[in-house]
């Protein structure tokens, strides 16, 4: 809703320069063809040549042109004529400004997103321009879903079913989201939604580095309410109405859905524990916020199959390749994470065996006579709740853990969610890990992957120092 | 005196001050055998080695370091503490009872502990360390007991009543802002770390939280096994004590604020462990009889052993620690009813 004044003042600056240039230049030579393809479809093709200067035919220049199906045709004109007041878009077959085509399969190594307007049907600009790029933003955005639903190109109710295996239905498209769950949060990033956001509650947040990073990624953060007022216990139901959110995802587990069905605004919940559920969760998101997002969430979760697979794939290729026990503990030294836990998961498709997998529920109170059992390689403790590297490696007792002697003790890295939660950065959380466990097989590194990973799913270009900051150990 | 059970369960007769020996020397010889068990099995020989080292490094000279390590630096002070802790509880508990004259008290009774539970969540939220944690709770303790008492001066009545009722609004007054606490914490981390030492736990012992609570335990144990007899006497009442020669005002003071520091000292560094103060005064007096001549040193034995026994199942028997709040009263009330079926006494 904020951008549309700032968007119509800038498409009225655009058409009254595009007038002026009109009116003010000569007319260039338009030639209009009319050809049939094999399809019989009737496509306008100019050609604008600055060597022929003389003219008869006198028509506008168009902003760019288009190469599409013709059954894609109906949808782009629809958005075109929306997006640039009434204006018909001008289709050619060949070097178009605009290629619209169906997206080929995305690939696993770190994908690409291009922008997907339709399910499976993409977006790519031929030229730099201001124009192309702001009527593919329009397509992509709730404005071009509302258009696309319009003409029937989209369905305007969305029948889904949440994590918690309730089924819903949703109205499309959604413009105001109220996330109440820290992962769900992070997903929502990730698949480029967070424009959409109304209020969220954020993992890893909280922290001084935390929000700064995140009002880097997004500098609406600070004024997004959010952590204080809406969890997985907590739900401000006035605050909610206030916000007039038409979706709000929140945890399965939340001790409040009864009550803020009553709001009569649909309650998506979603369930992130495992990375199978994570999978789902963002795919399920994406589906949510319309097919570019849920293209973006494939992608994601190609990737992390691709890295899973990759570090397995490497670390078979070398039989003699030991699995080195890790104990990941928790935000005291003495509280470690249960084998139904994500960090367990993490750790093993990282090529590490937990030491503390015996152990089931959450987090878990142990003794240091367990620990000395359990005899870790390797300890891993979270970035968050205070855990510090030098509260284990400076005590006195444990010093009889021999890990702990050699000073293998590392602290999982984060820009703003914990790599070793449940969020799409978790990926980050088995690259780091793997290649801290076998630096001799493992290719990946933290630091290319931290540089893909933000730049393709939170849309942040993150630097040198800040990458340099994360993946250095300790 | 002699307790009518019948026949067939009168094998062995002891004398009362038998009985009380036997006590104060159980947990020893209960603290020996815990020494061997653990999660890492050592055996009982190797242990005993270890525990000669420090006399003679020669004992232990094929053992792991590891090992003795862990006999020396993890579970002998984790031992000693439980020793004290049950120890302190059990007397305090039955000074209480003496007191306020009531068998349904404990040394929460001027909310003592309900006020270093308080303290200890303040420490944890605000991310002291350890030590900090500690020393709040020990703090909030004493503070929690200095508002019970002078609270009680505010109002002349019969001040024993009084002073319960302030240390129940107290207590409650605490457990409100514990709970306010909880709400605020951060339930990925702060919580469940207010949660665990509001249920006890003995897992964060080392020799360095020793040297204090040793000091506060010893004397205030010392001193009540001095004042012995004196509790039979406050227990009668005032004007009868005074009949007596004590002066039951200061004499009470002087309890209080023993019974308070020792608890303070040792809840700082437990957590929370209820209902051994409660009960194990019970059990004493099942076992030995109402004399606080003899109760006091029975209670203080078998506090000392209780504990140490649910401390040993804490830490030996899962991988996870389990809270000492969780197993005291899974333990204890089986034990406890046993007792009661065996001897059938009044007090």
């Amino acid at each position: 809703m904020k951008n549309n004044p700032l968007r119509i003042a800038t498409v009225i600056i655009l058409i009254s320069l595009f007038l002026i240039g009109c009116t003010s230049t000569p007319q260039g030579d338009q030639t209009q063809l009319i050809e049939t393809d094999n399809d019989a479809i009737s496509v306008v093709e100019e050609v604008l040549e600055e060597d022929v200067s003389n003219s008869d035919i006198d028509i506008e220049i168009p902003r760019f042109t288009i190469k599409a199906d013709v059954n894609l045709q109906g949808e782009l004109s629809a958005l075109y004529s929306a997006y640039f007041d009434g204006e018909l878009p001008v289709f050619i077959m060949d070097d178009p400004d605009l290629l619209v085509t169906a997206a080929p399969e995305i690939a696993a190594e770190r994908p690409v997103v291009y922008p997907t307007f339709l399910p499976d049907t993409i977006l790519i600009p031929q030229i730099d321009n201001e124009d192309i790029d702001n009527f593919i933003q329009f397509a992509i955005s709730p404005d071009g879903q509302q258009v696309l639903i319009e003409i029937g190109a989209l369905p305007e109710i969305l029948v889904i079913t949440d994590q918690a295996g309730r089924q819903l239905e949703i109205h499309q498209p959604i413009r105001q989201v109220l996330s109440a769950y820290g992962p769900a949060t992070a997903v929502i990033y990730s698949v480029n939604g967070w424009d959409r956001l109304v209020a969220a509650s954020y993992l890893g947040a909280r922290d001084p580095q935390g929000a700064e990073a995140m009002e880097r990624i997004d500098p609406r953060f600070p004024e997004l309410v959010g952590d204080d007022l809406f969890s997985q216990q907590e739900f401000d139901l006035e605050e909610a109405a206030a916000l007039e959110p038409n979706l709000i995802i929140g945890a399965s587990r939340s001790s409040w859905i009864e009550s803020v069905e009553q709001l009569g605004v649909p309650v998506f919940l979603v369930e992130a524990e495992t990375a199978q559920q994570l999978r789902e969760t963002a795919l399920l998101i994406g589906e949510l916020f319309g097919p570019h997002s849920y293209a973006q969430a494939q992608a994601w979760v190609n990737y992390f199959d691709w890295v899973i697979d990759t570090i397995q794939k490497q670390w078979s290729e070398n039989p003699m390749e030991p699995k080195p026990q890790v104990l990941f503990s928790g935000t005291e030294p003495l509280r470690v994470a249960s084998g139904d836990m994500y960090q367990t998961e993490i750790i093993e498709s990282a090529g590490g065996i937990s030491v503390s997998a015996e152990l089931s529920g959450y987090w878990n109170d142990v003794n240091l006579e367990q620990v000395v059992i359990w005899d870790p390689e390797l300890i891993i403790i979270p970035p968050y709740g205070g855990a510090k590297v030098e509260t284990i490696t400076e005590s006195q007792e444990w010093q009889i853990i021999d890990s702990v002697a050699f000073g293998q003790v590392f602290r999982m890295p984060k820009l703003v969610a914990p790599w070793d939660t449940p969020a799409p950065d978790s990926v980050l959380g088995i690259v780091w890990l793997a290649e801290l466990l076998h630096p001799e097989i493992v290719e990946l590194t933290c630091a290319s992957e931290t540089n893909f990973f933000y730049n393709t799913f939170y849309n942040y270009a993150i630097s040198g120092d800040e990458i340099g900051a994360i993946c250095t150990l300790n | 005196m002699a307790p009518s059970v019948p026949l067939t369960e009168r094998k062995i007769r002891l004398s009362k001050p038998a009985i009380v020996w036997i006590l104060l020397l159980l947990p020893f010889a209960l603290a020996m055998v815990a020494m061997t068990i653990g999660r890492y099995q050592i055996s009982v020989l190797d242990t005993v080695k270890i525990l000669l080292s420090p006399i003679s490094p020669a004992y232990a000279g094929d053992i792991p370091e590891v090992a003795k390590r862990l006999v020396l630096q993890i579970r002998a002070p984790r031992i000693l503490a439980a020793l004290l802790i049950g120890a302190s509880f059990g007397a305090t508990g039955t000074a209480f009872q003496a007191i306020f004259k009531n068998p349904l008290v404990d040394s929460n009774i001027l909310g003592v502990t309900t006020g270093a539970g308080f303290g200890a969540a303040i420490a944890i939220l605000l991310r002291g360390t350890h030590w900090q944690i500690q020393i709040s709770a020990f703090l909030f303790g004493l503070l929690a007991v200095s508002l019970s008492f002078f609270g009680s001066r505010l109002y002349k009545a019969t001040p024993l009543l009084v002073l319960t009722l302030m240390g129940i609004l107290v207590g409650s007054l605490f457990s409100s802002l514990t709970a306010l606490l909880k709400y605020m914490a951060d339930p990925l981390d702060s919580l469940p770390a207010i949660t665990f030492w509001l249920l006890g736990s003995l897992t964060n012992i080392t020799w360095r939280s020793l040297p204090v609570l040793a000091a506060i335990a010893l004397t205030g144990l010392v001193f009540f096994w001095f004042l012995g007899w004196r509790f039979n006497i406050i227990s009668l009442g005032d004007e009868e004590a005074k009949s007596l020669g004590i002066n039951p005002v200061h004499m009470k003071m002087m309890i209080i604020f023993a019974a308070t520091l020792m608890t303070a000292a040792a809840v700082s560094i437990s957590g929370v462990i209820g209902w051994v103060g409660l009960v194990i005064p019970h059990a004493g007096r099942m076992m030995v009889g109402p004399d606080h001549k003899r109760l006091i040193p029975a209670t203080i034995g078998l506090g000392a052993a209780f504990l140490l026994l649910i401390d040993l199942i804490a830490r030996a028997l899962l991988p996870g620690e389990i809270p000492l709040g969780v197993l005291t009263g899974l333990v204890g009330v089986p034990l406890l009813m046993g007792l009661l079926r065996k001897n059938r006494t009044g007090w």
